[in-house]
């Protein structure tokens, strides 16, 4: 009988801690967005989780920017993952800016983007090789120019 | 014993994962359920995907600001709503509008860091948010601690938008999106009417182009609006912004479109926008936009 309660327990523990685990880590996975982006004035976050697939998937959102702004795009993983995300900044059908330069394979916690024109752009969120991830982006303001 | 230990353990860590992907998050932004009394026999105009999508950042209370204040030009109380009138506005729809002018208001006085004159607007942002029921997300305690204090202004700036995008959040997860886009639509508003006096105390180019790029954002807005017009006190804020909107068909924007240029400095990888971005626009037209504005401005609200 006391075995039983035991495992009541720690199974409803492991549950609750499960549970409250991942709640807080998008809260803190914010915070430090937050700490990523410095001195930037915070305007708006996004949470991303995605799927393990292939092609990898993808999380979209569109925002409106405006010319004379120069904003900072920063991304945070959770660690509970293995997906590293990337962000894609797109104007339609062009490819803006990324925080991850295939080139150089060097990835960006945040990159800014001095904007010239006002309008809807659009972020695209993925993992790194498909991989299943949970991720902050944050978008806040650097200066006006 | 061993296997029932294994079994219920196993089945704790199952029904936490499972939850952690389930669809019914509040964390979601994929989509959200569109309220009983919009359905109908004809489809909705646009699908209820795109909405969210759409809806993200059409109007900004600190965007706004910041380019007012980028300007150099000084800070004046005289342009912003009376808080004393928050009392008149007794509806949702009216509650819903003034939350979003009395916050794009709150951006203004933040971005000046006029710490004085923000208790008034959070105490009226707090009413007016308590009468559409997301009181909660709104964090009267610490701003107001903040305010009193001068502490730490940033946080100010942070926790203020922090609070209105939970509540912009909330909205949308409690089929209530309408009351979402009218706070929207009371935020651009107000940080238009903004633009305008500004423009008229100041004469300054780029705030009369800041005027003309409006006709952009106006687009999104009033497609996000027209989703909402089977309720009569958004068909009237459509009549009325119809009005704005047809105002700004004089308005002519052209582009020229060119590659950004990534620059490296300091290990800050910045893109740099070269897109070119021309507006033509009359004085006369700026005139009458800028009348327009506040005549609309000011039948919801009055400074």
């Amino acid at each position: 009988m006391k075995n039983k309660i035991t495992l009541l327990l720690v199974s409803f523990f492991l549950l609750g801690f499960s549970a409250n685990s991942f709640a807080q880590s998008e809260d803190d996975l914010v915070e430090i967005c937050a700490m990523v982006a410095g001195d930037a004035t915070f305007l708006k976050d996004f949470k991303i989780r995605l799927d393990a697939g292939d092609p990898p998937p993808t999380q979209r959102f569109s925002v409106i920017l405006k010319k004379g702004i120069k904003y900072r795009f920063s991304v945070c993983n959770s660690n509970d993952f293995e997906g590293k995300v990337v962000l894609q900044l797109l104007d339609n059908n062009r490819l803006l800016a990324t925080t991850y330069v295939v080139a150089t394979g060097k990835d960006y916690p945040s990159i800014d983007y001095a904007c010239t024109k006002t309008g809807a752009y659009h972020l695209f969120y993925s993992f790194r090789d498909g991989k299943p991830g949970l991720a902050v982006g944050l978008l806040s303001l650097v200066e006006t120019m | 014993m061993q296997k029932l230990l294994i079994l219920v353990i196993s089945t704790a860590i199952l029904m936490s994962s499972c939850r952690f992907f389930s669809n019914d998050d509040n964390i979601s932004n994929d989509e959200f359920d569109i309220p009983d009394e919009l359905y109908d026999d004809k489809p909705l105009e646009i699908a209820s995907e795109v909405i969210d999508d759409m809806i993200q950042n059409v109007a900004s209370p600190v965007e706004t600001a910041a380019l007012i204040k980028g300007l150099n030009i000084p800070f004046n109380k005289d342009y912003l709503a009376n808080t004393e009138a928050e009392t008149s506005l007794n509806t949702s729809f009216q509650k819903a509008l003034g939350l979003g002018m009395y916050g794009a208001d709150l951006g203004y006085i933040n971005m000046y860091e006029r710490t004085s004159l923000v208790l008034n607007h959070i105490t009226a942002i707090k009413n007016l948010a308590d009468g559409i029921q997301v009181g909660q997300f709104f964090d009267f305690s610490t701003l107001s601690r903040i305010a009193t204090n001068r502490e730490n202004i940033d946080s100010l700036v942070l926790i203020s938008q922090q609070s209105f995008n939970r509540i912009d959040s909330y909205l949308r997860e409690t089929n209530r999106a309408q009351l979402s886009v009218v706070i929207v639509a009371g935020v651009w508003l107000e940080g238009l009417y903004l633009s305008t006096r500004v423009a008229q105390d100041a004469n300054n180019p780029r705030i009369n182009e800041t005027i003309g790029e409006q006709k952009i954002v106006m687009n999104s807005l009033m497609l996000l609006l027209n989703n909402y017009k089977k309720d009569p006190n958004v068909a009237s804020l459509i009549s009325d912004f119809e009005e704005i909107h047809a105002l700004f068909r004089d308005v002519k924007i052209t582009y020229e479109y060119n590659e950004p240029t990534p620059i490296e400095k300091d290990g800050v990888l910045t893109f740099q926008q070269n897109d070119k971005q021309t507006i033509e626009m009359s004085d006369e037209t700026m005139q009458t936009i800028i009348e327009k504005v506040q005549k609309v401005r000011n039948k919801y609200l009055q400074s």
